[in-house]
């Protein structure tokens, strides 16, 4: 150190206040504090027993783990309030976790679970590869574990997976759409907005409606394919985009219901909101079956949704878990039928519509 | 004594060890080997992250781009390596190529928020806010959104190993507790964070030392995102996008002061440790996310208004 460092170092150390002192001091305690921080953890982490999950009674009762990536849509709330509904029903406890849309965060809810001794796993990752290590490590503690509506990818992990048929179901709505355009007689350029398409999901629901609008360009011509990345605002910015740069749209399909109110919002600011038969009307469609479509699908401003059933998907999840435990063989993907709900059958489908149960006016 | 207590750098470490005390009878599982396990597990990235994030505020600073700095580095790490086409893909140097490019990157936006706050003598909040949504938008549009995967084993090697992801955190912790402590630069650091009127009228490079901050910030955001990426396999150009908070938060529980010039990386991972037991215990309580995130916003806040009990005692005035 030469002088004028040393003078710096004299002069800087003298504009401290006693507070920088005092942490100098403490500073120098730094061998002490740091394994003492750790060693403080084991210690008192390390005083006790991990209590297995019990009910008063003494005998063991059932719990199950679920973990979700996010609740910020109705999908995801209906589908948590179904397992849990499923559990209670069977008498079974749970613990529950939201990893907020972060799958580190996850990893350490589903080993968290691991630590609580839980006898099942439901699992709804954010995408199809980062849960991996979070099923490896489910797989290691011998615990069966479900992912719920998105399955895993191809790995050495071992899950099972319940899933509605996205590529059929969005194929089968769409393809009502096009009859609906047929009727008019006219030929109608038409967007799609698209999820997520790191999501297994959002690429089956895609590749449906591009299969749909294949060989039928007579009548449909696909003039924007807007990214959503599941995310509202960046839906209603690229659909406000595609019907300034198309203002003669009049097909709209959207990967996913929760998506609606920004395009429904779009649709208004360019002044081409309109029910069934009225004039100027733009044939809307849409997937998962929410209360917000289905309010749209009764008064008419929406044409058909894709729906995913969330009852059917929570118990399949919930029993693929029992026969796990059981030590039955599962089939390694559960596929969830749906259907598609539109204007003719809205009223006789409602009972297995999950929408329709959590509905909710509609704010025009 | 009042003034003491709230003065003192174990306060946060005595708030652990009540809380363990308090919690260990009610969260089932809490109190256990394994559970401790996942607790240091969790905290490892955080306290990386928010180690360098005490260089920056001591210099009264702030850095909000360190969770872009983490999604940037992920990506480009993964996608130099990912067996999906990477282009280091199979071949020996592919794994500290990658690990390399991502210092490297980490240090360059450190260095470009440098410039900014040092040199241009832009508000770092501004800047580093600024630079956030400009890394953060960059990893979104180079991966269009999509995740990378397929990354070699020696790649994930670290986040398979709890003892060598532990230590090469405890080695990043000694080190710059050793800079802040025994350097000329930790005490440069200080002096800047206390007054950098007074530091520069000293003879102290004002600016060196800020650039210096950052830069040893975006590095120790780019070694975090190491971990987190081996950890999880995946390159994600969203990777740990809602943790900023955590990441401040932490820093400030543990007592380093958002004013500048007071703090000690010791005193982060007492408040990293303090944020990893209250998520971990209330998720064993089964409390709902929400709940969670109002306990910990409440803690941060507490936090924040210690730290200013602090700067007022110091004899200064906030406004």
């Amino acid at each position: 150190m030469s002088w004028i460092d040393q003078h710096h170092c004299l002069i800087a150390s003298n504009a401290a206040s006693t507070s920088e002192q005092q942490a100098a001091r403490c500073n120098g305690a730094f061998f002490l504090y740091l394994p003492l921080c750790l060693s403080l953890m084991a210690f008192f982490l390390g005083c006790g027993e991990s209590a297995p999950s019990t009910n008063t009674g003494g005998a063991k009762k059932v719990t199950i783990g679920i973990a979700f990536e996010t609740l910020q849509t109705e999908y995801w709330a209906a589908g948590f309030d179904a397992i849990k509904s499923e559990l209670n029903q069977r008498g079974f406890t749970f613990q529950e976790a939201i990893a907020d849309g972060d799958p580190n965060r996850q990893l350490q809810q589903v080993k968290n679970f691991i630590t609580r001794k839980v006898d099942g796993i439901i699992l709804v990752p954010k995408d199809a590869k980062s849960c991996i290590p979070a099923i490896r490590a489910a797989n290691a503690a011998k615990i069966p574990i479900v992912l719920f509506n998105r399955p895993a990818g191809e790995s050495d992990a071992k899950s099972v997976a319940v899933q509605c048929d996205n590529y059929k179901i969005s194929k089968e709505t769409v393809e009502y759409m096009v009859e609906q355009a047929a009727k008019v007689g006219t030929k109608h350029k038409a967007m799609i907005v698209l999820g997520d398409l790191g999501d297994i999901n959002a690429v089956g629901r895609r590749d449906g409606f591009e299969a749909a609008v294949a060989g039928k360009e007579a009548l449909i011509e696909v003039v924007a394919r807007v990214p959503s990345e599941w995310n509202q605002e960046k839906a209603q910015a690229g659909v406000v985009n595609g019907l300034q740069a198309h203002p003669e749209i009049s097909m709209i399909f959207t990967s996913s219901d929760f998506l609606l109110p920004s395009i429904v919002s779009a649709l208004k600011s360019a002044g081409k909101y309109y029910k069934h038969d009225e004039k100027g009307h733009v044939i809307l469609g849409g997937f998962d079956g929410d209360a917000t479509a289905y309010q749209m699908l009764k008064e008419g401003y929406l044409d058909a949704t894709g729906v995913q059933d969330v009852y059917f998907e929570a118990s399949s999840s919930v029993q693929a878990i029992v026969d796990m435990i059981a030590g039955k063989d599962v089939e390694p993907l559960i596929r969830d039928p749906g259907f598609v709900l539109h204007r003719d059958n809205c009223e006789s489908m409602a009972a297995r519509t999950w929408g329709a149960s959590v509905s909710k006016p509609s704010k025009k | 004594m009042f003034q003491r207590v709230i003065q003192s750098g174990w306060l946060t470490l005595v708030l652990c060890a009540i809380y363990c005390l308090v919690m260990a009878p009610f969260a089932s599982g809490f109190a256990t080997f394994e559970n401790a396990g996942n607790v240091l597990v969790a905290m490892l990235p955080l306290l990386i992250v928010a180690s360098g994030q005490t260089i920056v505020l001591i210099a009264a600073g702030i850095d909000l781009s360190v969770t872009s700095v983490i999604a940037l580095t992920s990506i480009a790490g993964a996608a130099m390596i990912t067996t999906d086409g990477g282009p280091l893909a199979g071949t020996a140097l592919g794994t500290p190529v990658a690990v390399a490019i991502m210092l490297l990157v980490g240090s360059g936006v450190g260095l470009a928020n440098g410039f900014c706050v040092a040199w241009l003598k832009m508000p770092p909040f501004i800047v580093t806010l600024t630079s956030m949504m400009l890394f953060s938008g960059l990893a979104v549009w180079w991966t269009q959104s999509k995740s990378i995967y397929h990354l070699p084993s020696s790649f994930l090697f670290l986040g398979k190993n709890m003892w060598a992801a532990t230590m090469v955190t405890g080695l990043v912790v000694i080190g710059i507790h050793w800079l802040l402590t025994r350097t000329l630069i930790g005490v440069r650091l200080r002096a800047v964070g206390h007054n950098a009127q007074t530091a520069r009228v000293s003879g102290v490079n004002v600016r060196g030392t800020v650039l210096i901050a950052y830069v040893l910030c975006g590095v120790s955001a780019a070694l975090a995102s190491i971990l987190i990426t081996s950890q999880l396999e995946t390159g994600s150009p969203v990777q740990w996008q809602n943790n900023l908070l955590d990441v401040v938060g932490a820093t400030v529980i543990g007592g380093t002061s958002l004013y500048g010039g007071r703090g000690s990386v010791c005193w982060t991972a007492s408040g990293v440790l303090l944020l990893a037991l209250i998520d971990n215990s209330l998720n064993l309580l089964n409390l709902s996310h929400f709940t969670i995130m109002m306990s910990k916003g409440a803690v941060i806040l507490l936090a924040a208004l210690l730290d200013t009990l602090r700067f007022r005692t110091n004899g200064a005035s906030v406004i």
